[in-house]
């Protein structure tokens, strides 16, 4: 049976961006491979939405670039996570462990 | 948010690195995945194929990066100004008519608000000045007076709330011997006599040398004084070794131990500072009764309130009145802030006039608005069809509200020229001595209130054609516009409107400045009991002490009017002491003979002149009854005194007062009483402003009360002012160190005495006509724009068999209703508005209906005319070529 994909949800794409970057720096290719990794290959971020997320991330100082070299020796942009970014994260987790367990409780009971 | 804008603007300015960057960064991704294909095992076609589905449009991934980026909003913003720009030039009629005009409303409130901010809002010099309180007694009879020395040292010893309190009594001094070769005229100089603390208190410390110290309160202290900078700067060329140095001040040497900072003001012009202790053993200083020119400044302790204050100086005073019946019967105690005391007299005017600059702002808004409509109306068909192609009402609005910003802005450049200018004629016209050394300059303040006005006019004139253009339905305006038929309802409804509201706020300004305009006339209409015409007035007073003893006074008076008689050109000469309107009077208590006595604080109390004969003659005032002075009312001839009118009235209603005695002060048992008989009876007199009604006064020959201080007064055959310099030069050949000071006509005095409401006349008028103006301009563009639009209407009328008098009549109807709904807007709003200007005008009431009629009458008129200039226009109208129109 092929692996199902799951449309990501509104607003879960900073989240996911943000989660995989406190890992460790990242570059966009990366950011996606990771995830659908990570994921069992259930979640697919597409490109087209990646790199605006990432730039706007930029713009709100959440996530910082730094050019560096990729595991090809290819010039990559890296993110790395900030400070704020760092609480962003913590803030948009626990808003969606919130979501989750509200959803899961309103489903079980249902 | 800050760090947001830094954000966007390098984004902007690094916009090819930005670029680079984004390229190499989705490039790196593709070669990525591209390479993740092919080792899973695709062939490079397929892979590379796969990849691009991946990937979606290149393109549209780096727009909407850029987006995200935030690029976008200043990009278009630039884009905006280039584009406002280049449309502002492409019309170059439409913006200079509406720079023009928005430099007139702008530069308006730019050089009034300059006036509001130095007058009225500039923070006094003084450290924390919102504790410091001026002090005056009050009087029933007379109102705010000087505060007697011996009650400001009670008020001192009682007093809690304060945690200060300084005397300060203005005086003028005799200003020579600055130069050492003594090449310079004599001259009379303002300065103030002040308690050791009076610096310290409004926190004022001297820019050069030192204060004066407690020990300078006490009589016997030597002769010290302060510079005040500006004196400092004229006088010794601001050099920095005048500390030591010394300066003949009334013929006797003070020396110089400092100079005061330039910023430095006092209520009154202050050249230079003395400390207390030199007028110590003066008689006023020790006279309760007798109240010189005193004011008291006083601190406000921590944490107390004006009210308890108040509340407090009057408990004493009234123990002071019951302690001191004779010199304080019913004397009580005037608090204000020291900024009441700065501003008191400008103020009325500058709250009207400031409303009035607000006014010409809106209309100016109104009419730029209103060509905005009208241009905008041409380009209802490109911002529909821009609607149409997916352009976001936002967008456009944007656009409209970036190039209104860019017309106010250049319209708020102009204007600082405007401003410029304005500032510095009214500089001219205020008189000094009103502005209490406020200056008016473009200074910071000002510019930032301009730059809030040229936002303020973006929104105001801009929001109306903004919404409007994007308000109708893209359909039926593509529709409407490819004809040209007539303009659309809702458009020309709110050009209506805009037209209307300018003429009822023109008509406002008018009837304010017509209101002004009556009162000016009829307050210069009032009889001010003397003949102002071809009169010269100066001052002197003579402070030496040559002078110390009265037989020397008389002597230099005496030869004073010997010599200016016998000048040719002089028809009159004669002196006395303060002509009216000029300052205050000395007054006195009087007892006349015989009548019953009143309670201690209830006798009356005239002003008291001290004239030489032919005063009233040379004034003009005209005798009642009995004589003027002569010259034989010397000092050893039996005393005698005119009296006024109002004093004969009130005193004398049914008796000649000719040959009746009275006496000065009141009757004691201690002296006998020195009567002094009524010789004659002279009119009243405007002693305190043409607008103030008569005071009782009282007339003595200056042979009989030696004053050192008189006013000549010469009646001339020609131009008065011609006499100045030969009467001076008369005088310097009697002293030649004794200054001559105040020189000026008597007409001028009368001038300068209604001085506040000449320039609320002057700007107001000002105002008016540029409301007027662009009104009519209002009009006019509605009319013409209208004409314009129904070209082709007025053909098929025509064509139909209208006849040219009924189109013309109807173009002129429609003029009428804007002007007519205009006008009784206008008239009602008046009528709540000109309240506010009652302090302002004299004997005439605010809502004076033959004010409100005469304007109504112009503006219809000016109307008429604006409204018959576009009428004229249809009667060129050919109907062939009007129906083939477009």
């Amino acid at each position: 049976m092929p692996t199902q994909h799951v449309d990501l949800p509104q607003g879960t794409l900073d989240l996911l961006i943000l989660r995989t970057l406190a890992l460790g720096p990242q570059h966009g290719w990366g950011i996606s491979e990771r995830v659908q990794q990570i994921s069992s290959d259930v979640l697919r971020i597409q490109q087209g939405s990646l790199y605006p997320a990432l730039h706007r991330l930029e713009r709100k100082g959440w996530i910082k670039p730094r050019w560096g070299t990729s595991e090809n020796n290819r010039r990559a942009k890296f993110y790395e996570l900030t400070k704020s970014g760092h609480r962003q994260l913590e803030v948009e987790q626990d808003a969606w462990k919130k979501l989750t367990a509200a959803v899961a409780q309103v489903l079980g009971t249902a | 948010m800050l760090s947001d804008l830094f954000f966007r603007i390098r984004s902007l300015f690094r916009r090819n690195a930005v670029e680079t960057e984004l390229d190499d960064e989705l490039r790196f991704h593709f070669e990525q995945q591209l390479a993740k294909y092919i080792n899973s095992g695709l062939t490079p076609r397929e892979a590379l194929r796969r990849a691009r589905i991946d990937f979606g449009g290149l393109d549209q991934v780096k727009e909407e990066c850029r987006e995200a980026r935030g690029v976008y909003m200043m990009e278009t913003l630039f884009q905006d100004i280039r584009y406002g720009l280049r449309m502002l030039r492409k019309s170059p009629a439409f913006t200079a008519v509406a720079l023009l005009t928005l430099a007139l409303g702008i530069g308006a409130n730019t050089a009034i608000f300059s006036v509001v901010y130095g007058v009225l809002l500039r923070p006094l010099p003084y450290h924390d000045p919102a504790g410091l309180i001026v002090l005056h007694e009050t009087t029933p009879k007379v109102g705010i007076v000087s505060v007697s020395y011996p009650n400001f040292l009670d008020w001192r010893a009682q007093s809690h709330m304060f945690s200060k309190l300084a005397a300060v009594e203005t005086v003028e001094f005799n200003l020579a011997g600055v130069d050492p070769a003594g090449a310079d005229q004599p001259e009379n100089i303002s300065g103030a006599v002040v308690s050791s603390d009076f610096l310290s208190m409004l926190g004022v410390r001297p820019m050069l040398g030192r204060n004066f110290d407690a020990s300078q309160d006490q009589a016997g202290t030597a002769p010290v004084v302060l510079l005040s900078y500006p004196l400092w700067q004229s006088h010794f060329g601001g050099a920095l070794n005048v500390l030591g140095r010394t300066v003949a001040l009334n013929g006797r040497g003070f020396t110089i131990i400092g100079v005061l900072p330039p910023d430095f003001r006092w209520i009154e012009k202050t050249d230079v500072l003395e400390p207390i202790g030199l007028r110590a053993n003066a008689p006023d200083f020790h006279e309760r009764g007798d109240r010189g020119d005193v004011v008291v400044l006083g601190r406000l302790a921590p944490g107390v309130r004006f009210a308890q204050a108040r509340a407090e100086m009057e408990g004493i005073a009234a123990r002071l009145e019951k302690a001191y019946p004779f010199s304080n019967d019913q004397f009580g105690v005037a608090l204000q802030p020291i900024r009441d005391v700065f501003v008191s007299d400008l103020r009325p005017a500058i709250l009207v006039l400031s409303g009035a600059a607000i006014f010409v702002l809106l209309i100016a808004c109104a009419n730029v608005a209103n060509l905005f409509l009208m241009r905008g109306a041409g380009r209802t068909k490109e911002i529909a069809l821009r609607i149409a192609v997916g352009a976001s009402r936002s967008r456009i609005i944007h656009q409209i509200l970036v190039e209104s910003f860019v017309l106010a802005f250049l319209g708020g450049l102009l204007s600082l020229a405007l401003a410029f200018a304005g500032i510095r004629g009214m500089i001219r016209l205020i008189p000094t001595d009103m502005l209490a050394g406020a200056n008016m300059s473009l200074n910071g303040a000002v510019l930032l209130f301009t730059c809030g006005v040229v936002v303020l006019c973006t929104f105001v004139f801009g929001l109306a054609p903004a919404s409007q253009s994007t308000r109708p339905d893209v359909q039926s305006e593509l529709k409407e516009s490819g004809r040209a038929m007539s303009a659309g309802v809702g458009q020309g409804r709110l050009r209506d409107i805009l037209a209307i509201a300018e003429v009822s706020l023109a008509l406002i300004l008018l009837v304010g400045a017509g209101l002004m305009m009556k009162s000016l006339y009829r307050l210069l209409s009032v009889d001010p009991g003397f003949r102002p015409d071809r009169v010269l007035t100066m001052n002197m007073n003579l402070r030496t002490a040559q002078y110390a003893k009265d037989p020397a006074i008389l002597n230099f008076w005496q030869r004073v009017l010997d010599q200016v008689h016998q000048l040719p050109g002089v028809e009159a000469a004669a002196l006395g002491t303060v002509v009216p309107l000029t300052g205050n009077h000395s007054r006195n208590d009087i007892t006349l003979e015989g009548m019953a006595l009143p309670k201690p604080g209830s006798f009356p109390h005239p002003d008291v002149h001290l004239v030489s004969p032919g005063y009233a003659g040379t004034l003009g005032i005209p005798l009642q009854r009995g004589r003027e002075f002569t010259d034989a009312d010397t000092e050893n001839a039996p005393p005698v005194a005119m009296i006024n009118t109002a004093l004969a009235r009130q005193f004398f209603a049914r008796q000649d007062p000719v040959g009746k005695r009275f006496m000065f002060g009141h009757p004691s048992t201690e002296r006998a009483p020195k009567w002094i008989t009524i010789v004659g009876v002279a009119g009243d007199t405007k002693l305190y402003g043409l607008a103030n009604p008569a005071r009782l006064e009282v007339y003595l020959p200056f042979r009989q009360d030696a004053s050192s201080e008189m006013t000549l007064i010469v009646k001339s055959g020609i131009e008065p002012a011609a006499l100045a310099s030969s009467v001076r030069y008369a005088i310097a050949s009697i002293d030649k160190d004794q200054p001559v000071f105040g020189i000026a006509t008597m007409r001028q005095l009368v001038n300068d005495s209604v001085s506040t409401r000449r320039i609320t006349l002057i700007l107001l008028g000002v105002f008016g006509a540029l409301a007027l103006l662009l009104g009519a301009i209002g009009i006019y563009g509605v009319l013409a724009y209208s004409v314009a639009q129904r070209t082709h209407e007025i053909g098929i009328r025509m064509a139909l068999g209208a006849r040219r008098e009924d189109v013309v009549r109807m173009v002129l109807a429609q003029g009428a209703k804007i002007a007519g709904a205009g006008v009784l807007i206008g008239i009602v709003a008046s009528f709540g508005l000109t309240r506010l200007m009652t302090k302002l005008l004299f004997s005439v009431s605010p809502a004076d209906p033959a004010t409100f009629s005469a304007v109504a009458i112009v503006l219809g008129l000016v109307a008429l005319l604006a409204s018959y200039i576009p009428a004229r226009r249809t009667l060129r109208v050919a109907p062939m070529i009007a129906l083939r129109h477009e």
